[in-house]
């Protein structure tokens, strides 16, 4: 059948797409049939079954304040994804306690998705509750203050308006937080 | 089907040089003459932009205080411009240069490619103003706002119609690898693009993440790599002046390439929130990757047998040959990385920004500057400006290149290694990775200098030709 397409446009043309939709079907309109847990937001009761809570519509503010997250690139620099790597768990935990890893359904409601493929800096999957809001304030301001040594670039237009800051600081004290993953609710404001 | 007649066919096709001299006159050229300039122009302003963000690694405040200038507005100016500036158009140039000569007929409509030409321009600086000023959807490789993608869709038709036209013009019945490459990547692209910019939007969290990695695959894997090797299988027989080794060697590539490249997509989360079972597809179809390229990969050495020596003056062929081990090298790399134990050390690495520097810098510009190079006195009817100049280009290039591509490994390697260690602290594998960001950085210096040396070049020999043409006829130079 191939051994003409060098000869006839017209078969080239049918196999060429032929080919690439057995592919490109299989791999992204089946998989979310298959797996319902990719469009099933996390709830969860049972403290036997892992950490519970239940996955919200993010509000308003935080919306505003993922906008900005996408709008400054934070995404190039940061993953929220807590892979299935037991080193995974340790850096995205704090304070003693190892982060849960991340599942489809906690991601429901994010649209564009903020997976992200590049660490150059920490994984924020788990970052929600970890610093107050002083910290953050300082942290946009100039990361150096805080952290020696950091390539994270100044955000200071984002530290002097109040509306952003609030609106980025509303949206990162979420992440992570469908699953109420601290025995001790000990979540920073 | 027999291998010597096939062979002869591509003597005459391929290298037409000597045997009809006249031929070339028939070709206008107005719309490849567009989009290369134009092309090489952009990749010498995104290479200070390239500079700026290697730079910033070294200089973290470095112009921190203006927003339109910080790190994640002007990366993805780097990435589109790279991608949709310079490399993109740069192959579009040489295609509609290609595709005509391969069908033994003029370009079906020059006027419909200068429009197409200048449409991509204004595609170009609409994202240069964009993506600074923040707009940005948010899908890796896809962040132009929807009106310039409803843009590049009008222009890609456009480009479309007029390469199928012209092939089915075509004066030669049987096609040569090159156009089947081409018309491929009209194809795919036709899908694959709307994919990664308007399908994600009816999508969410995991699902949408899939179609997103499927584009961000395949607009390497099924736009940049067939366009690329359409070029490299044109311009390595043309270049070295001997026949390519085997057409059906060429077709096992092509059909592996069409049917397992779609598959790897979801190789971009490995490890992540998404399905274990679609994680060990997109590794298995990763590991097949190898069948395609080695037997591109062999068919391009198989044709240099015996012609090797042409490499130390031919500096089209240099950058060919170079790109070619680059190519080998990178999709090696490509599915070693996705086993799951490799992958749990370089994912998120500087490793991976090293890996698609090789891809898309080492192979793909490298193809299409050497594909520039041969094109543009031809297409002027003069003699290259300098060649001792255009050494340097590969010199620098080539130097530069290592440099950052084999710093980015091991340092991204070791990166990786540390954070499987959670008693590192993070700071501490930032600050490990500083040595590594200042020799990428004037790696960058170097490739930058490959980047402004090839501008001259090739305006000069622009230039030359304007003022040739006024005194004498044009030199025919094979
Ligand atoms: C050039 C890369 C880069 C960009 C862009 C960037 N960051 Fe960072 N970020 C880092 C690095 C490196 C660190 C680790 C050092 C530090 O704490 O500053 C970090 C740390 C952080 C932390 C603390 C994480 C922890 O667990 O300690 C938060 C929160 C954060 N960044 C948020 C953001 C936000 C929000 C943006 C966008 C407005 C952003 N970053 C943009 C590189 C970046
Ligand atoms: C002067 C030469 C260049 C320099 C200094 C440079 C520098 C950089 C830097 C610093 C990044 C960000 C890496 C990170 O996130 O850690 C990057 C990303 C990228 N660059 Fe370049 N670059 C150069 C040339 C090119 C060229 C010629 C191309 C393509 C034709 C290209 C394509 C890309 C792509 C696709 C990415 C995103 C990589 C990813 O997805 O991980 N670059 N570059």
């Amino acid at each position: 059948m191939l051994g003409n397409t060098d000869k006839s446009a017209i078969g080239f043309v049918i196999a060429a797409l032929v080919f690439f939709f057995i592919g490109g079907l299989l791999t992204t309109v089946v998989p979310p049939l298959v797996d319902k847990s990719w469009s099933k937001p996390f709830e969860n009761e049972d403290p036997s079954k892992g950490p519970t809570g239940k996955l919200r519509q993010y509000t308003e503010l935080e919306l505003k304040g993922r906008a900005i997250y996408v709008k400054e690139g934070c995404w190039y620099c940061h993953t929220q994804q807590t892979r299935t790597l037991l080193a995974d768990t340790k850096r995205s935990g704090w304070k003693g306690v190892d982060s849960p890893i991340s599942t489809p359904d906690e991601f429901v409601y994010d649209s564009p998705h903020m997976f992200g493929t590049k660490r150059t800096g920490p994984d924020l999957s788990r970052v929600g509750g970890k610093y107050d809001r002083q910290w953050h304030r300082t942290h946009f301001r100039n990361p150096r203050d805080l952290t020696p040594g950091s390539v994270m670039p100044p955000f200071p237009w984002i530290a002097n308006d109040d509306e952003q800051f609030n609106a980025l600081v509303a949206y990162i004290q979420t992440l992570g937080r469908a699953k109420n993953w601290r025995p001790d609710n000990d979540y920073e404001k | 089907m027999p291998e010597q007649g096939q062979r002869q066919v591509q003597v005459t096709r391929a290298t037409p040089i000597g045997a009809v001299p006249l031929a070339d006159s028939i070709h206008e050229d107005t719309t490849a003459k567009w989009f290369l300039l134009s092309s090489v122009t952009y990749f010498f302003i995104v290479g200070i932009i390239a500079l700026t963000i290697a730079a910033k690694f070294v200089w973290p405040q470095l112009l921190g205080s203006v927003a339109y200038l910080t790190y994640g507005r002007l990366r993805p100016l780097h990435v589109n411009g790279m991608l949709f500036g310079w490399l993109l158009p740069a192959d579009l140039g040489l295609a509609y240069y290609v595709v005509p000569r391969l069908c033994g007929v003029k370009l079906w409509s020059e006027k419909l490619g200068i429009a197409t030409a200048v449409l991509w321009n204004v595609i170009v600086l609409g994202a240069v103003y964009a993506l600074p000023a923040g707009y940005n959807k948010g899908w890796e490789y896809a962040e132009l706002p929807l009106p310039l993608v409803a843009l590049v869709v009008v222009a890609w038709v456009m480009f479309g119609i007029n390469i199928f036209a012209t092939v089915a013009t075509r004066k030669y019945e049987q096609m040569y690898v090159s156009l089947w490459y081409t018309l491929a990547t009209i194809l795919w692209t036709t899908f694959v693009y709307p994919t990664g910019n308007v399908a994600v939007l009816f999508t969410t969290g995991t699902n949408q993440a899939n179609l997103n990695w499927m584009y961000v695959h395949n607009a390497v894997g099924l736009i940049f790599t067939p366009i690329g090797l359409a070029m490299a299988y044109y311009f390595i027989p043309k270049a070295s002046n001997t026949p390519l080794y085997s057409h059906k060697l060429s077709m096992i590539g092509f059909w592996s390439l069409a049917f397992v490249y779609v598959w790897t997509g979801a190789h971009h989360m490995i490890h992540g929130p998404i399905s274990q079972w679609l994680q060990t597809i997109a590794i298995a179809f990763s590991v097949m990757l190898l069948i395609p390229v080695w037997t591109v990969v062999y068919n391009f050495f198989a044709t240099m047998k015996g012609q090797w020596h042409q490499l130390r003056d031919n500096i089209p062929l240099k950058f060919l040959m170079s790109g070619v081990v680059f190519y080998l090298l990178t999709c090696f790399q490509g599915p070693m990385h996705s086993l799951r134990s490799v992958n749990a050390i370089v994912s998120k690495t500087d490793w991976i920004p090293g890996h698609a520097h090789m891809a898309l810098l080492g192979c793909f510009s490298f193809f299409a500057i050497s594909g520039t190079y041969y094109v543009v006195p031809r297409m002027f009817k003069t003699k290259l400006h300098s060649d001792a100049l255009a050494n340097w280009t590969f010199w620098f290039f080539m130097i530069g290149g290592l440099g950052f591509f084999v710093t980015l490994w091991l340092g991204g390697f070791w990166q990786g290694w540390q954070w499987n260690n959670p008693s590192i602290p993070f700071i501490d594998t930032v600050k490990a990775l500083k040595p590594v960001w200042t020799v990428r950085f004037f790696s960058g210096v170097l490739m930058f200098l490959g980047i402004a040396t090839f501008l001259f070049n090739i305006l000069a020999t622009v230039v030359n030709s304007g003022q040739q043409t006024a005194r004498t006829a044009p030199a025919v130079t094979a």
